[in-house]
């Protein structure tokens, strides 16, 4: 697709799904991108957890050929991918066409600061029992779609995973959705290597 | 491409350890569709027909804390260059060596392909023997003991001899002791059981290393 059939399709509520890794998509992304990292292997899983099929979807990876393969791989899933976007964000920008970026902070960063933000863990349930910042808001990737709009915080959302895959994805949905979000970029990983503290919580019952 | 997005990575530079007779390497095409340097070692500037990075010995790529250190080895080829690995986040001891068709699993690259042709090259071939020679005794060699060697072929492949391994990767102290070839008492030796040893030269080689060096198109797959 052209970047002006991007345009047009975005005008009809298509929504970019952009397959870079977390980084370059931090830089800048088409507006109300979702950052899914491409890989053959689970692809449709991850893509089958966190999205909806009822909307249409434009991809945008780099260089093109990976677009298309991510093309295929969602379509054989049954998502409705309306194509996508032909040499990637060069294109797009010499169309003249806007650009968006996530903010970024390292746990350094988070570790100073922490009570400027509201710390949102988007590890599934029993990563976050685990071991998490203290007082992180639990909000698993597979739910975010549906929870972004009602996640409220008085203070920008620093979005946290185990490195910086699910919190870049969840961080770009809360974006679509108006909120200020930041992607905490090395995530856990990172958090644990400094010795940062932790907390754990319960695990829960098991079913008798 | 797919193996490198698999992984989240973004290709920022294809390296090549010389300009291949026995398959048309594509290399170019993928720098060029990635928009990145495709580096070759700098001696192929005399006979290569399309722009390249030229890489020289010594050169260090850094790639976080991955250093590629360029080890010009000329033998195989004129331009022949092998990249040393080190992974700072580990030690700062080199980890591996890709050896490309210098040093091989139980034999080295052949010096004979490709001779006297001066389109193709600048060496004859006990010129490219003695190189070779020098390239694994004076250079490789003196590599630390436990670094991984990492060939580009094994087993039957036409650009080593008989005694290739089958095994994919060893180390330079065990090539040291128990390669053939450079065990050999001196050049003329090793030229000399390089050709007792050779296979049958590779299919094609001629065509496949015009397409390589840009002289000739590739024909599309029917």
């Amino acid at each position: 697709m052209s970047p002006q059939e991007v345009v047009a399709a975005l005008g009809q509520g298509a929504v970019v799904l952009d397959m870079r890794p977390p980084r370059p998509f931090a830089t800048a992304h088409l507006p109300g991108a979702v950052n899914l990292q491409f890989n053959r292997a689970d692809l449709a899983d991850r893509a089958e957890m966190v999205l909806p099929t009822d909307v249409p979807y434009t991809v945008h990876a780099e260089p093109d050929p990976i677009a298309r393969v991510a093309e295929q791989i969602l379509c054989g899933v049954g998502f409705r991918v309306l194509g996508n976007l032909a040499g990637g964000l060069r294109a797009w920008r010499d169309a003249g066409q806007r650009v968006e970026e996530l903010p970024v902070i390292d746990v350094d960063q988070l570790h100073l600061d922490l009570s400027a933000y509201e710390v949102v863990d988007v590890r599934e349930g029993y990563e976050y029992r685990h071991g998490h910042i203290a007082g992180a808001a639990l909000l698993p990737s597979s739910e975010a779609w549906e929870r972004a709009s009602a996640t409220r915080g008085e203070k920008p959302l620093a979005v946290v995973c185990g490195d910086q895959v699910r919190s870049s994805l969840v961080a770009s949905i809360l974006l679509r959705h108006g909120k200020e979000a930041l992607l905490v970029f090395g995530g856990m990983v990172d958090w644990l290597e400094r010795g940062f503290e932790v907390e754990k919580s319960q695990p829960l019952a098991k079913p008798s | 491409m797919l193996e490198a997005a698999d992984l989240g990575l973004t290709i920022s530079g294809v390296l090549e350890t010389h300009v291949h007779a026995d398959f048309i390497s594509c290399a170019r095409e993928l720098a060029e569709m990635n928009g990145c340097p495709h580096y070759v070692g700098e001696r192929a500037r005399d006979y290569v027909s399309y722009d390249f990075a030229p890489i020289s010995d010594g050169q260090v790529l850094k790639l976080g804390q991955v250093r590629v250190e360029a080890i010009a080895t000329p033998g195989h080829t004129p331009e022949h260059t092998a990249f040393l690995i080190t992974d700072a986040a580990r030690s700062e001891d080199p980890w591996c060596v890709l050896t490309g068709d210098s040093l091989f699993v139980g034999d080295v690259g052949r010096p004979d392909l490709l001779v006297g042709d001066s389109q193709f090259d600048v060496m004859d071939e006990a010129q490219r023997a003695e190189w070779q020679w020098l390239s694994i005794r004076e250079k490789l060699f003196t590599l630390p003991d436990h670094v991984e060697v990492y060939p580009n072929h094994y087993g039957g492949s036409t650009c080593g001899g008989v005694n290739m391994s089958g095994k994919p990767s060893s180390t330079i102290w065990f090539e040291k002791h128990h390669n053939l070839a450079p065990a050999q008492a001196g050049p003329a030796a090793f030229a000399a059981f390089l050709r007792e040893t050779a296979k049958p030269l590779p299919d094609n080689y001629t065509r496949i290393k015009s397409i390589n060096l840009g002289l000739l198109e590739a024909e599309p797959v029917s």
